[in-house]
């Protein structure tokens, strides 16, 4: 896309009307770049062509390393002084895999969170960019590209699919 | 009644945060000065010294760790409404997740101060953090009392980040529709949110997966909580039961304290329409069936101790139902296992006046089965020339009232200041029904 394209927001009513808009904006050969909706929509989400998550490995390998470090640090605290206690071994598995399965959870949860912030994209700054505050309540917004030369055309085929309003915005 | 839509959701959660009357701060002012009382104990027991509390050979298990785990359970059903009821795809937890996640936040906060308080020395709990002392000696890795730490500190540190990551898509709406210094503040914590289809589908996946490691956590930590006791040799305590006991304990004490603050939380803040009675109605069915399960344990443990013909046992659960503490024993049995059976009948569990008391008695009889777990079993174990009284002292007392208020007060200022019901939740779930 040119420096000179712009970005055009249609916004719509609901999840039906904006699911045939988009349908209809990509038949007629515009680009979609993106729909901002008040609640998730996976039809919504296929239909943009968005891959399946990636947060489930950051997820997986927090909870990799938080098993291993929870049954090391235990086995290493043990063994620095060989006392001992109430009869039990110094490596005594059963107690350690409890601490070894609370960390799993704990760093399972750290990969969960930093998952989310990498892939879902946050904090970001310039979310405004494009971004019309009504989608937060209850209306869908549809950002399609295109060049300045036509967005006349756009902005008439988003009020033909059901748009109640539309705003460009230079990218 | 008109139809829940998108707007209407909006409309009733957002007027909730407009701004509170004087009422509202009397309120607010009455449990901060509860606050400053049991600040005040606490500090006084620092200054004087930890024999200020009632805790004495035998029992010193006092009231400090009665309430830790009262908390620790009023904590678990926050986790059990909106993580094990999610996956289970329960419609009618949506109205009231938020409310019991942030219940989870604050009781969490509330039960880890109180090892602190029992500590008598505070400023040596860093001997149970993982770091050599001065001796390079560790920790023990061994002990149910450091499972508790570690347990206790993944569940604070899991059920605050899953209460802020489900808060993300309602700040962002407080946030547009917000002025001023309201808007930056708003804006700052829904760190850039705009509900791109990228941003919800990371996002639902990631919160999905939440949910997946927070209920096998739960279900984690008040067992280890359990093995405090069940791990030692105290009659009364060294059972295999205490894992499932105090994990059915815990939902029923906390799914009765989301009924204490759900009630006056929709008559207050005008949420009916939102928070039905149908979901009451849910939540009070949900304390039958752990009622149930409480007092199947209650009759089980008695039964054992039979059957097991071992005198010192059969010894601690005669004198738990006619020795020193019977009236202790009978207010738990009948609050946590005869009243909730109440709600069997529609017409009890379809009115707020019922659920309200009926809610309260089941909070307390849980405050007494801690009271009667803890400090019953060590006032009179093995040896009878050991046995022994305990009686809570002003100062316990206050720090426990102290407790409640910071709690009711850190309640107060959320569902005034934050979405206290979750308007994306409820906008998929009559997206849903639809």
């Amino acid at each position: 896309m040119s420096t000179d394209a712009v970005i055009v927001t249609g916004l719509f009513k609901n999840r039906e009307e904006t699911l045939a808009a988009v349908q209809t904006i990509q038949e007629q050969g515009w680009q979609v770049k993106e729909v901002h909706s008040p609640i998730p929509d996976h039809e919504l989400a296929r239909a943009l062509g968005r891959k399946k998550s990636k947060v489930g490995w950051f997820t997986l390998t927090g909870g990799i390393i938080g098993f291993f470090s929870g049954f090391l640090l235990a086995v290493f605290t043990a063994t620095r002084w060989n006392l001992i206690v109430g009869g039990k071994p110094i490596l005594s598995w059963i107690p350690f895999f409890v601490i070894a399965f609370e960390f799993t959870i704990l760093f399972a949860i750290f990969g969960n969170v930093l998952g989310i912030l990498t892939q879902v994209g946050l904090p970001d700054k310039d979310y405004e960019k494009n971004y019309e505050p009504e989608c937060s309540g209850s209306l869908y917004g549809i950002e399609v590209a295109s060049a300045p030369k036509d967005v006349a055309g756009l902005k008439d085929l988003l009020r033909r699919t059901g748009s109640l309003k539309d705003h460009k915005e230079t990218i | 009644m008109s139809p829940l839509t998108f707007e209407t959701i909006n409309t009733t959660v957002l007027n909730t945060l407009s701004r509170p009357g004087k009422l509202y701060w009397c309120v607010i002012a009455l449990l901060f000065g509860g606050v400053v009382l049991g600040a005040s104990c606490w500090a006084y027991q620092i200054l004087v010294g930890v024999g200020v509390a009632g805790m004495n050979t035998p029992v010193h298990w006092g009231t400090y760790l009665i309430n830790f785990v009262f908390w620790v359970g009023i904590a678990h059903s926050g986790t059990l409404i909106s993580a094990i009821l999610f996956l289970f795809n329960a419609g009618w937890r949506n109205p009231i997740a938020r409310a019991a996640e942030t219940m989870t936040v604050f009781a969490v906060c509330i039960a880890g101060l109180f090892p602190f308080i029992h500590l008598g020395r505070v400023w040596l709990v860093f001997y149970m953090l993982p770091l050599p002392n001065q001796r390079t000696l560790w920790p023990n890795f061994q002990s149910p009392l450091i499972f508790d730490v570690i347990a206790i500190s993944t569940y604070l540190t899991v059920s605050s980040l899953f209460w802020y990551t489900g808060l993300i898509p309602d700040l962002a709406i407080i946030r547009d529709r917000s002025q001023g210094i309201r808007k930056k503040i708003f804006k700052a914590l829904a760190l850039g949110w705009s509900g791109k289809t990228g941003q919800w589908m990371n996002y639902t996946r990631g919160y999905l997966l939440f949910a997946g490691i927070a209920t096998p956590l739960v279900i984690s930590v008040h067992s280890v909580v359990s093995w405090d006791f069940a791990l030692s040799v105290i009659p009364g305590w060294h059972t295999t039961i205490f894992a499932p006991y105090f994990v059915a304990g815990a939902i029923h004490s906390g799914l009765a304290m989301v009924l204490t603050l759900s009630i006056p939380l929709r008559k207050i803040l005008k949420y009916e329409p939102l928070i039905t009675m149908d979901v009451l109605e849910n939540i009070a069915k949900t304390i039958v069936f752990t009622g149930i399960i409480v007092g199947f344990s209650y009759a089980t443990e008695v039964f054992i101790s039979w059957y097991s013909r071992n005198i010192i046992e059969m010894e601690t659960f005669r004198w738990r139902a006619f020795g020193d503490y019977a009236p202790e024993y009978w207010i738990m049995v009948v609050c946590n296992t005869i009243i909730p059976l109440l709600f069997l009948s529609k017409k009890f569990r379809t009115h707020v006046v019922p659920l309200f008391i009926i809610s309260i008695c089941v909070n307390i009889g849980m405050w007494f089965e801690r009271f009667v777990i803890i400090a019953g079993s060590v006032a009179h174990d093995f040896l009878p020339n050991a046995w022994g009284l305990y009686r809570p002292t002003f100062i316990e007392g206050g720090i426990m009232v102290g407790a409640f208020c910071l709690f009711f007060f850190l309640f107060l200022l959320f569902v005034k200041h934050l979405p206290s019901v979750s308007m994306t939740e409820m906008k998929e779930m009559i997206h849903k029904t639809e």
